[in-house]
């Protein structure tokens, strides 16, 4: 209660525009006199060298160009020549100036709170990635322009990741077909608030990121794909179990297959690629990795997301025709019969 | 004092408290695992402590109604066979014609009751739909138990149609106890509001004579047969 209030009022008080500079502060063009010296730099305790040097054509196209000055940002920093800073490494620069986003960018900020980088910059671990390695400093522009500039950002730490990804159906319509359409990073793992497989309930929830696209009548009419996914899932044994633990936390103790068990996460391949884990010859391997030991037919005994129908599962498609009919006329007649027996008894009096 | 016969031996008498009480388990167990995706099924599922252990709960409980089950016809097929029991609830044709009688009755077309004997069209439609039920929920209870053991014989598109016909016969045997049933025994006027018999194995001569009158002259008859060999011997 009194965390939110407090945050109501700093959202209050936080003015989206830059804040005024004083009269006595410093314009760009003062700190460039001397910053626009390239060979400017400090070495630091560390033994690192620590560039001084800004490229004012550079600031000037970042979205911020025009629109900041300097102090903005290094508020500390008003007074020539500046006083001495403490900084031992140029990461520790780094961290120090982290909050100076936050001025303008409050909803942004409090959302990476929740990430899984401050859980590792909580921990203590100055190389979680903190706005400026994502979005960069000076040179700040638009994150998705090109949308898969997004994934490169992340690769810069996740490498192996972006390894994968770039070969699956999504990261090969992102790279090589340009294509706006699919996910990237950021559309199942979050920009700001970042998650990840070690969240509590992500997996378990991980189904919905999938449903965000797959169920989008519009977007996969566009590629002839089914948006009956998710509900052919959802009948099946593996989709009801995963349902009825969705009151659940965690992850723990929930075994059950998810989309990505079955399609993979960062190497999801088209269904109709040989190499898909899901094509059907491959399928029963698929249903090993759990059911140690199943059978040939064993793997039938999932429809593919198709709905039972008499072409594509005609057993299934009679159990459900032959109870449609069974069920009313049976209850109907029994009804009929205590109500005839009622009215008898009525008349009989 | 109310003159009675006993119509329901002891084991009769666990055995339809046994069946009744596993029947009700698997119904509470079963059914929101049927409808898992309504409100009141994940309420329901919360109440018991989540679906592992309503699962656990259901499996075991199945397989309780299995045993049970299986002793209740070896034990019916026993009992024929050694002489000690007729085929008092097999369907003969007399039932289509009570049926109709009935019927007849009850639209008014005639004033003629059919009379019944040990167990009328009614009782023997109950207990074949009980047992026949049992058979396709064991069945199909065993199916999805043992899927893996199923594929090597059958083919897999048997397992979802096992799903299907498992929960469909049970909500069909759950509508049928909670109409008919529920009304025979409880709010139907001939016994308003508790049939006992079925726990006390008592039945009053009234309703012998009004509900069974052939098992009843059967009965009298047997006794008089049983003083006159007395009286002989």
């Amino acid at each position: 209660m009194m965390h939110s209030f407090v945050l109501a009022l700093l959202l209050a008080t936080t003015t989206q525009a830059p804040p005024q500079g004083t009269a006595a502060a410093p314009d760009v063009d003062t700190c460039l006199s001397c910053h626009s010296e390239k060979a400017m730099s400090k070495t630091l305790p560390s033994g690192e060298t620590r560039s001084l040097y800004i490229d004012g054509a550079v600031f000037e196209r970042s979205v911020h160009g025009g629109k900041l000055s300097c102090v903005d940002c290094h508020s500390d920093m008003t007074e020539i020549p500046h006083a001495s800073r403490p900084f031992k490494t140029r990461r520790e620069f780094t961290v120090a100036y982290y909050e100076a986003c936050k001025r303008c960018h409050f909803a942004n900020y409090n959302k990476t709170l929740d990430s899984v980088h401050h859980v590792a910059e909580a921990r203590g671990d100055i190389t979680a990635p903190l706005c400026v390695d994502c979005h960069g400093s000076h040179d700040v522009t638009s994150p998705n322009q090109p949308r898969s500039r997004i994934s490169l950002m992340c690769a810069k730490c996740h490498q192996g990741v972006q390894t994968v990804y770039a070969k699956s159906v999504h990261g090969r319509a992102l790279f090589e077909e340009k294509n706006s359409d699919v996910p990237v990073c950021t559309d199942c793992h979050r920009s700001h608030d970042v998650g990840g497989p070690r969240a509590p309930g992500w997996r378990l929830r991980s189904p919905e990121i999938c449903a965000n696209c797959h169920t989008n009548e519009r977007l996969m009419k566009t590629y002839g794909i089914s948006t009956n996914v998710m509900s052919t899932f959802l009948a099946d044994f593996h989709g009801m179990t995963a349902s009825m633990h969705k009151t659940e936390r965690t992850d723990a103790g929930v075994v059950t297959a998810l989309c990505i068990d079955c399609h993979g996460v960062h190497d999801i391949t088209k269904t109709s690629d040989k190499a898909s884990p899901v094509m059907q010859a491959n399928l029963n391997k698929v249903c090993q990795r759990c059911h140690a030991g199943a059978p040939k037919n064993f793997s039938a005994a999932w429809l593919s997301h198709y709905e039972p129908t008499w072409k594509k599962a005609p057993l299934v498609y009679a159990v459900r025709v032959f109870y449609a009919i069974l069920i009313p006329f049976m209850i109907g007649g029994l009804v009929l019969q205590i109500l005839l027996h009622l009215w008898r008894v009525v008349v009989n009096r | 004092m109310t003159e009675y016969v006993v119509r329901f031996n002891a084991r009769q008498r666990v055995e339809h408290i046994s069946v009744m009480s596993l029947f009700l388990l698997l119904s509470i167990t079963g059914l929101p695992q049927k409808f898992y995706q309504a409100g009141w099924a994940e309420t329901m599922i919360v109440w018991m402590g989540g679906i592992d252990r309503v699962r656990w709960v259901h499996r075991a409980a199945g397989i309780l109604f299995t045993l049970l089950t299986f002793t209740h016809l070896t034990t019916a097929i026993g009992l024929v066979l050694t002489g000690r029991s007729k085929l008092t609830l097999v369907p003969t044709r007399q039932d289509f014609v009570d049926a109709i009688v009935t019927l007849r009755y009850y639209l008014g077309m005639s004033d003629l009751k059919a009379t019944f004997g040990r167990f009328d069209y009614r009782q023997k439609f109950e207990y074949w739909g009980l047992v026949l039920g049992a058979v396709v929920v064991i069945a199909t209870g065993a199916v999805l138990l043992f899927p893996l053991f199923v594929a090597r014989f059958l083919p897999g598109e048997v397992i979802p149609a096992a799903k299907l016909a498992h929960g469909n016969e049970a909500l069909m045997a759950l509508l049928v106890v909670i109409v008919w049933h529920i009304y025979n025994a409880h709010l139907s006027p001939d016994v308003f509001p508790f049939d006992t018999s079925m726990f006390t194995g008592k039945v009053s001569r009234e309703r012998m004579e009004h509900e069974h009158p052939l098992e009843w002259a059967e009965i009298q008859e047997r006794q008089q047969r049983r003083r006159r060999d007395v009286w002989v011997k």
